[in-house]
């Protein structure tokens, strides 16, 4: 059984991965988008996330560019072939957990 | 400058140090944002500063979740015995070999390396001079001050520069061009390295060069040991 850390990193990855299969963003628009859509239920150090960036990157599920929007320069992000593939697998892993933990807490 | 303290983190910790760079530019453009949101939301000055740190995450936040990333890490923290004492002689031998070629190759071209070949013309025996002199005083220590960079930006201990630099005074590169008297055929490019040196006899009868070219191949190290102790 994955530990309570591990969840949460996979979770991580699992956001992260599903906002990008969109559009590409950067960091901070990653971070708001996460804060927006679970309701600020997920608030981590914001900075947090750019490890995370980083080392998805460097496993080839995503890439980046610098672009300059507005007269600022900033890193983009966006999903790989790879990246696709793996946030599929993913989401059929979290679909599937979220079922069997659904079903324990609302038997009775 | 900001995140001072986050980068030191990080290089110690063997994060590679373009990582680190990245790192650095992101937080600091997020807190830009930050900073610009709480500006919007109401906040003045430094209120709105201190409430952008503290959602960007502290040092020690941050920091934590660059080194959980074992895969960010530079290859000289994980592996520095291939760093620090493989590759100096390796390293070496590929660069001098890359020095000498151009000579050699100019010789192909001018046919001064073919049986029956001409005697090498003036200009190009003072350039393999020039050349030979140059590489013997500046190869070991340009090497040398390469090896001890990249342990200086990535915070290594001290023992792998000093291992690699020590390699590479042990390999004691040589280059040597030798040319027969007006008149004569053939010459020769020499490459040496250290106790099999085919010239070092010619190395010993220039001591002050060998001296110039071994204080010149520690002095990255010296550099090395005196920022670390200023450092602390």
């Amino acid at each position: 059984m994955p530990s309570e850390s591990a969840l949460a990193a996979g979770l991580s990855e699992l956001m992260v991965l599903r906002l990008l299969k969109e559009q590409e963003m950067y960091g901070y628009e990653i971070v708001q988008a996460i804060a927006v859509r679970t309701r600020q239920t997920l608030t981590p150090g914001e900075g947090v996330i750019y490890p995370l960036l980083h080392a998805l990157e460097k496993d080839g599920l995503l890439k980046s560019r610098r672009k300059n929007v507005g007269g600022r320069s900033r890193i983009y992000y966006s999903l790989t072939a790879r990246g696709t593939k793996k946030l599929s697998a993913m989401t059929d892993h979290w679909t599937s957990l979220s079922n069997a933990v659904g079903a324990v807490l609302h038997a009775v | 400058m900001r995140f001072e303290a986050l980068r030191e983190i990080l290089l110690k910790g063997g994060i590679a140090p373009r990582h680190v760079r990245r790192y650095l530019a992101e937080l600091t453009e997020h807190l830009d944002d930050l900073t610009a949101q709480q500006r919007a939301a109401g906040y003045d000055g430094e209120d709105a500063a201190i409430r952008a740190r503290a959602r960007l995450g502290d040092d020690s936040e941050l920091a934590a979740a660059m080194l959980e990333q074992k895969s960010l890490r530079s290859i000289t923290v994980r592996a520095p015995w291939l760093v620090f004492g493989l590759l100096p002689p390796v390293a070496g031998m590929v660069v001098s070999f890359a020095f000498i070629a151009p000579l050699v190759v100019i010789a192909l071209l001018f046919h001064m390396a073919t049986p029956g070949s001409i005697h090498a013309p003036g200009w190009f025996q003072e350039l393999a001079f020039g050349l030979t002199g140059l590489g013997n005083i500046t190869l070991a220590p340009l090497l040398a001050a390469g090896f001890v960079f990249l342990a200086a930006r990535q915070r290594i201990f001290w023992f792998w520069p000093l291992l690699a630099v020590l390699l590479i005074v042990l390999l004691d590169l040589q280059f040597h061009a030798d040319f027969p008297a007006p008149g004569q055929r053939g010459g020769s490019l020499n490459i040496g390295a250290g106790l099999w040196a085919s010239h070092s006899e010619v190395l010993l009868s220039h001591w002050r060069m060998s001296l110039a070219q071994l204080m010149l191949t520690l002095l990255p190290v010296f550099w090395l040991f005196r920022k670390r102790t200023i450092a602390g």
